[in-house]
């Protein structure tokens, strides 16, 4: 970001909730007088630091983006520059031509061709919640005589299953015209995107919306980068990854993508929330972003598997290679070709095992027990309902550092407060584990930017608070204990699950693991002799040889005395700044991902002021670990019967795609259509102004009598509510409203809401007033401020309001949960909450 | 004495997040007001409120928004002691408790304070004020435990934006002229500084950069030495005494002559 | 806004509110007795001694609401000598500091002049102390002492206008303003005190008015020129204090007295009346300007006005 000309902040706070990541930004607004635009519904504190405020209504980003993305393609620069189209026709998926028999949202009314019943299995997982599902054959590249994959022998070798998957190369019009071009196609689709209709949409007054479209023309091209920046303002939202993928599709357009000061950075949230997608702690993937094995797919063999998940060309061809050595982590010895490398034992995925459909589930009395360290549901979307299902559990382990909400639910929770439940009726059996802080414990941090830093313990403990390390660690050794002598065959997965971090010569804290073991294992090793460490994913094979648990962070640990993620060395000031040897970047410590792109087709710099990685004749070199096969010239052709990157040319930058370019029309990887399309929230006060279609067609809703969700247009609950962070609280609050110091600083649960707003309904400034949904009611001052605006959407004024939601009945200073009020409707792809966007009643106290 | 050390405050990089604030509670121990547990005060963000004896950084929130709402803004300011070089809290000071450090800051030595309170009167910037836990005045010491180890203060430390930068007031005063003929550049012709140069007490060594009127942020436009008034005032009194004394004088003078008077007409 | 609005109120109250009520008259009555002791005849002694008994009383009473306003009342000492070093501390320019040495030294000679007073009455059988009130020493304590008299009754006004505080800060007229209050308090005070004293001479109550009632018309004057140097700050008195300030000083505490006295019809409670009005304005007065001032404060980025 200390590179960009212009940064767009759009679906974050980031001043507020990102303060120390934006010294980046003012770094570069200070010393390059980079432009800062900030796209919200509310002026911010992130809104004070930028050039241009461009106000929208929750929900609408797919709207402003679509805007955008049309204002560009038709705009005079992008136009007459040949960078841009050099950039789009080289490294994306422009000129790819389409199956004749694709219909898009523009034809169908605001769906795309393939929409039908959900036919996934409803009855021994009746939580997947899917309104409908796409069938994606149409929306396919179009080949010439396709081959038919060729059958396999049983145990044929893992790359003949990968070779089995080669496609006969999509068609391409590297002009453009064809109309069944990706470009063609993303033209008609957004051509109704016009200013005038983003202003309708949105509410975003047209001159601002322009001048927004200006700044990151000006500051794209050959010369000049542009970046984007999201967080949750973008993903709480029932089509929260179609909202990405859109800035994605503009950022390609403009030529933004794998340039330095360029791309899209995603701000996440917990620490190390990054590191726990790498080694997921999610239920639907694998280490290094494999899918977890499932019941409901394809999934039956390994080989079944790679078939399913496999690709023959780009770098995933070679998932035999992490899913064998993965598996060899997991089973050791016991993992022999024989037996396919102990694929049998992992356990596969029945349905989506997500936060909301859990709780649903547990709601309905299908979950037994639940272990909840460094969680507090109690606070969390629809609370009541997730209340519901804490109380319907046996069991409750609760590992934190305070007595959440969650802990307390049992005896301080609203409901028990009321009078409506007693605790004597409550059957969950509540355990409390003190927890141990992580600067009392140490390990890795996964931030951001995929950088892996080292922290070290700083304290002990206090009493008997134990790391969650030490917790997994006893937790896993019991277990296996348990299960030593099972036969069963479930069990076997347990019982040859290889568990050794044991310190060497112990920890002062009794039973505490050795962090560096874990990573050591993660980095993985020559199975034969694990002081042998892999120093790269090159280095896996497929035969059993190398032993890893995640392939993307193989190359942190390359020698058992070397652990990278400890290295603290900035570059000196005045440099790219690329800061090689300060921590260590997963892949391969690159610090700008398909940084290929930073060069043109044939390998120079897009320009001096932009250089970053490029050809200088025999090898790729740079500021950054180049992301490309290190001798391939750029005049290199790709082979049309080769497999993995063989296959692609030396003009492919996107090394993980299966044609190496980036993907302006997504054929396959979304589950509710190949282009970004603006639909109304679940909850909305309007009809969706641009189609007959009015919320995602394929969208998740858990249907209950205490899950009701408010009709198009119903006037008792008008307004338009989000629901965000204030840098003085964390999250639910446990961490930040039991601390005096931080307390003082937000003292009480507010609204804030715009002064129209307040005179219509005679509320005054610090007024108590009432926020309800067909969820729930609760209480909060009221925060009058202009920062707040009504919104002109299609001739009516809507009004927006909004809450933090860091409130909760336990701590120093307290306050209604506004979880109270959400609804449970998730996401297709990856079944996040619309915590962003829905509709409530606000009225005096 | 080192050089003159202080505080740059660039107010158009303040995001308002207050972590100035928390590490100065923490680095000084400070309690938090009546335990954390507070009303909000409905003022924008702002519900610390003001400096005083527990509040030694107090950053304000100033929303300057037309109906129309075009063209809005939202100020931030991390206000502080402001380190005067002609400071009125040192000067009035009657036990010697306020002091100028090596590092030409003003720092109260709290164990000679005896609460008679009059630089809390004398401060043109409403900084000081008593802090319950010690019973008598306090306000910054611009981290002179800090310093007196070669550590950078604890608020500019966490100030993630540099927006409080520390350092020599030379340094810091290039660097901030630089910094507004750039914002003039960019089109801010309100941008300015407050306190660089000798005109307000001689000098702020916590000065500013701001982009509207003092009046805006709370500040005064022209703050004075307290003693600019003790000249006029003793005089006036020095006068009206004489006064007092003469009327006293004649009308005594007076009552003789009338004495004598009633004693010839007997 | 004016730029004394912006600052932060000390939080003076009602000990400050009394010590300079008191202060003023232990203050204006020493210098009133020492007047009549220099220039006054045989009989007006009576009031001498009791001039002196007062700014006696008042320099003990006046030393104690002092410290007790202190938020650290046992380093009273502090104001006089540097707690670190031990050495006398004088800041000429501070009003505090030449004050507290002020009323250490006015209690110095209010102690031998009520000493030589009590003496003189024949209460101490101590002959030399007498000197204190007769022949040279005597002349010299009443010349010095009410000279530190004007300093304690003026010096509490020069010591608010010597800080950024509305109203005190805004005007240089409040030293003399609380010079005049002293005096027209202190003469009032020696008026109702006569009344227990029978050995005063009529005559010299006589007098004690005529000098009272000349003080408060000099008060009015300074009060008028006062507010009209507040200008815009002036607003501070558009509420409670104001009103105080109109009615409780200006009415009750100087017209209505003035009004009384120059009454043909003198009945011999008329001037009980009038010097008990006239103390109730002196205390008005020190409220009005200290409360009108306490009660203005900057808050957020603003300032809080009543
Ligand atoms: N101080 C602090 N920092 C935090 C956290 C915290 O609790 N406190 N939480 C951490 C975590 S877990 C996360 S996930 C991140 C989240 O970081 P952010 O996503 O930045 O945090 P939010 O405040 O939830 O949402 C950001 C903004 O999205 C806006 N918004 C709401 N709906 C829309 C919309 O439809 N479109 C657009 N363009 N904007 C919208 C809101 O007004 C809000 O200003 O923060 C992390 N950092
Ligand atoms: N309406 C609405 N709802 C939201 C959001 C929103 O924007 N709007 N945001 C969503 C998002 S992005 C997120 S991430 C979730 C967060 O929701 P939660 O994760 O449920 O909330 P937290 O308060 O972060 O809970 C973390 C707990 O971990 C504890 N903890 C801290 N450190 C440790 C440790 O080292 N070990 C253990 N065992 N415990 C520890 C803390 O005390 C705290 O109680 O909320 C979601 N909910
Ligand atoms: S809370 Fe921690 S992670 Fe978040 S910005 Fe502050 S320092 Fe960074
Ligand atoms: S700002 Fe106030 S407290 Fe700080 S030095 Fe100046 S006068 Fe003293
Ligand atoms: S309160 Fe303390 S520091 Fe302030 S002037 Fe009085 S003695 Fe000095
Ligand atoms: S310099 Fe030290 S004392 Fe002063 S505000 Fe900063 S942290 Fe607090
Ligand atoms: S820490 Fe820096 S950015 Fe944050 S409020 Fe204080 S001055 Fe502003
Ligand atoms: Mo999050």
């Amino acid at each position: 970001m200390e590179h960009s000309d212009c940064i767009v902040i759009e679906g974050s706070n980031m001043a507020e909730c990102h303060p120390v990541a934006f010294r980046w930004p003012m770094k570069a607004k200070v010393e390059r007088g980079a432009k800062i635009i900030h796209v919200d519904p509310r002026f911010t504190r992130t809104s004070a630091m930028a050039d241009i405020y461009a106000p929208v209504r929750a929900g609408t980003d797919i709207a402003f983006l679509g805007g955008l993305i049309n204002y560009v393609i038709n705009s005079e620069r992008w136009n007459s520059d040949p960078f841009f189209r050099e950039y789009v026709v080289n490294y994306t998926n422009a000129a790819t031509i389409i199956n004749a028999d694709y219909r898009d949202a523009e034809d169908l009314d605001g769906v795309f061709s393939g929409l039908m019943e959900y036919t996934g299995n409803k009855k021994d997982w009746p939580f997947d919640a899917f309104l409908g599902q796409y069938e994606t054959a149409t929306w396919q590249y179009a080949r010439p005589e396709d081959r038919s994959p060729s059958p396999l022998a049983p145990h044929a070798p893992f790359i003949d299953v990968i070779r089995s998957l080669r496609r006969t190369p999509p068609q391409r019009d590297e002009t453009l015209r064809h109309p069944r071009t990706v470009f063609q196609l993303v033209r008609h689709h957004f051509k109704r995107y016009t200013p005038e209709m983003v202003e309708r949409v949105t509410g975003c007054p047209r001159d601002t919306f322009i001048e927004v479209a200006e700044a990151i023309l000006q500051n794209s091209g050959r010369d000049r980068t542009t970046a984007w920046t999201y967080a949750v303002g973008w993903t709480q939202h029932t089509y929260g990854p179609q909202m990405i993928g859109c800035c994605a599709l503009l950022q390609l357009l403009l030529g933004n993508i794998g340039r330095p000061g360029g791309g899209i950075m995603a701000l996440r949230g917990h620490a190390s929330i990054q590191g726990s997608t790498d080694v997921p702690t999610l239920y639907h993937s694998i280490h290094g972003y494999m899918p977890a094995p499932s019941a409901l797919k394809r999934h039956g063999t390994l080989r079944d598997y790679l078939a399913t998940e496999g690709s023959a060309t780009g770098y995933w061809a070679n998932m035999p290679k992490f899913l064998v050595s993965y598996l060899k982590s997991m089973y050791g010895a016991a993992a022999t070709a024989a037996n396919d490398f102990g694929y049998d034992w992992h356990p596969k995925v029945s349905g989506d095992h997500s936060h909301l459909p859990m709780f649903v589930a547990m709601a309905e009395g299908h979950v037994k027990g639940m272990l909840c360290i460094g969680q507090n549901p109690a606070t969390s979307l629809n609370a009541s309902l997730e209340r519901k299902g804490l109380r319907n559990l046996e069991w409750l382990v609760v590992k934190d550092n305070f007595i959440t909400e969650t802990a307390a639910f049992w005896y301080r929770a609203p409901e028990v407060e009321g009078g409506d439940v007693k605790p004597e009726d409550i059957q969950t059996e509540v355990f409390f584990f003190p927890s141990a802080q992580v600067a009392e414990t140490e390990g890795s941090f996964t931030n951001t930017q995929r950088l892996l830093q080292w922290h070290f313990q700083a304290a002990t403990p206090p009493g008997d608070c134990r790391s969650d390390p030490w917790f997994t660690h006893q937790l896993a050794l019991r277990l296996k204990r348990l299960y030593a002598d099972s036969d069963l065959p479930r069990d076997q997965g347990f019982k040859n699950l290889v568990w050794d971090f044991d310190p060497v010569e112990g920890h002062a804290i009794p039973g505490e693991p050795d962090a560096e073991k874990v990573l050591k294992e993660i980095n993985g090793y020559r199975t034969e002799d694990p002081s042998r460490h892999l120093t790269g994913f090159g280095e896996l094979a497929d035969d059993g040889s190398t032993t890893c648990a995640s392939w993307i962070y193989c190359g942190v640990f390359p020698a058992p005395d070397r652990n990278l993620a400890k290295r603290k060395e900035p570059d000196p000031p005045g440099g790219p700044g690329a800061h090689l040897n300060w921590g260590w970047a997963w892949p391969a410590n690159r610090r700008v991902m398909y940084n290929r792109a930073s060069a043109d087709p044939d390998g120079r710099p897009w320009s001096e002021r932009k250089r970053w990685v490029w050809w200088d004749g025999a090898k790729w070199t740079g500021y950054d670990s180049p992301d490309f096969p290190p001798a391939k010239p750029p005049s290199a052709r790709g082979d049309p019967d080769g497999i993995g990157l063989d296959a692609h040319s030396g003009r492919s930058p996107f090394i993980m795609k299966p044609d190496g370019v980036g993907w302006l029309f997504n054929p396959t990887g979304l589950l509710d259509g190949p282009l970004p399309t603006h639909y109304e929230p679940a909850e909305s006060p309007i009809h969706n102004p641009l189609y007959g279609r009015q919320t995602s067609p394929v969208l998740k809703y858990w249907r209950r009598d205490d899950n009701a969700l408010v009709d198009v247009g119903d006037e008792r609950f008008p307004y338009v509510i989000t629901t965000y962070r204030l840098t003085e609280h964390y999250l639910a609050g446990a961490m930040s409203r039991w601390n005096p110091w931080l307390a003082q600083l937000m003292p009480e649960l507010f609204i804030e809401l715009s002064p129209e707003l307040a005179a219509e309904k005679g509320i005054r400034n610090t007024d108590w007033v009432r926020i309800s949904t067909p969820r729930g009611a609760i209480r909060a001052k009221a925060l009058v401020t202009r920062r707040l605006r009504p919104f002109v959407i299609s001739g009516r004024t809507v009004h927006q309001v909004g809450m933090p939601w860091h409130w909760g009945w336990q701590g120093v200073v307290t306050g209604d949960v506004v979880n109270e009020l959400t609804a449970l409707v998730g996401d297709p792809n990856v079944s996040i909450h619309e915590g962003k966007a829905f509709v409530c009643n606000v009225e005096r106290a | 004495m080192p050089e003159a050390m202080g505080f740059y405050t660039d107010t158009t990089v303040c995001i308002g997040c207050k972590a100035c604030e928390v590490a100065c509670k923490a680095w000084n121990q400070l309690p938090a007001t009546n335990g954390g547990v507070l009303e909000m005060s409905g003022d924008s963000y702002d519900n610390t409120q003001r400096l005083d004896g527990i509040n030694w950084r107090h950053v304000k929130f100033i929303e300057q928004f037309p109906d129309d709402r075009v063209a809005g803004r939202w100020l931030m300011m991390s206000d502080v002691c402001k380190h005067c070089v002609r400071a009125p809290c040192l000067e009035v000071c009657p036990t010697g408790a306020i002091i100028r450090t090596e590092f030409d800051t003003v720092v109260i030595q709290s164990d000679a304070c005896n609460g008679c309170r009059l630089c809390i009167a004398a401060c043109p910037f409403g900084v000081i004020d008593i802090n319950p836990a010690s019973n008598t005045a306090q306000k910054c010491t611009l981290c002179y435990d800090r310093l007196k180890a070669g550590l950078e203060p604890a608020c500019a430390q966490a100030c993630p934006t540099d927006s409080i930068q520390f350092g020599p007031i030379g340094e810091l005063k290039e660097r901030a002229r630089r910094r507004v003929e750039q914002l003039r550049a960019l089109g801010e012709p309100r941008a300015r500084l407050y306190g660089a140069d000798e005109a307000i007490l001689g000098g702020l060594n916590s000065f500013y950069l701001l982009v509207d009127e003092p009046g805006v942020y709370g500040l005064p436009r022209n703050p004075q030495l307290p003693t600019r008034n003790l000249r006029a005032s003793s005089a006036l009194s020095v006068a009206v005494a004489l006064v007092m004394g003469l009327v006293g004088l004649v009308t005594l003078r007076a009552r003789r002559a009338n004495k004598r008077a009633e004693v010839h007409d007997a | 806004m004016p730029d004394t609005f912006y600052t932060a109120s000390p939080h003076w109250g009602w000990y400050i509110v009394a010590y300079f009520f008191v202060g003023g008259i232990a203050g204006g009555c020493f210098f009133i007795a020492s007047l009549l002791h220099l220039c006054g005849r045989p009989e007006d002694r009576p009031v001498v001694r009791l001039g002196y008994y007062v700014a006696f009383a008042g320099a003990v009473v006046s030393g104690v609401l002092l410290t007790l306003d202190l938020t650290k009342p046992l380093r009273f000492w502090h104001m006089l000598i540097a707690s670190n070093t031990g050495v006398p501390l004088l800041k000429p320019w501070s009003p505090m500091s030449v004050g507290a040495w002020g009323l250490l030294l006015f209690g110095a000679h209010a102690t031998l002049a009520a000493g030589g007073a009590l003496a003189e009455d024949g209460r101490i059988r101590w002959r030399p102390l007498a000197g204190m009130v007769s022949g040279a020493p005597g002349m010299i304590v009443a010349a010095l002492g009410s000279a530190f008299g004007f300093f304690l009754a003026g010096y509490t006004g020069v010591l608010l206008s010597v800080t950024s505080r509305p109203v005190w800060a805004d005007s240089n007229l409040l030293g003399a303003l609380f010079l005049c209050s002293a005096a027209s308090t202190g003469a009032a005070t020696l008026v109702l005190l006569t009344r227990r004293r029978h050995d005063a001479h009529p005559a010299t109550i006589a007098w004690l008015s005529q000098f009272d009632r000349t003080a408060l018309v000099l008060e009015l004057i300074v009060l008028t020129l006062f507010v009209a140097s507040l200008g815009t700050v002036g607003r501070v008195f558009l509420g409670w204090w104001g009103a105080v300030l109109l009615g409780g000083v200006v009415g009750a505490g100087a017209i209505l007295p003035l009004v009384l006295e120059s009454r043909r019809s003198h009945d011999q409670r008329t001037p009980v009346r009038a010097a008990t009005l006239v103390l109730a304005g002196g205390l008005f007065l020190r409220m009005a300007v200290i409360f009108g001032s306490e009660q203005v404060r900057a808050v957020g980025s603003g300032v809080a006005l009543p």
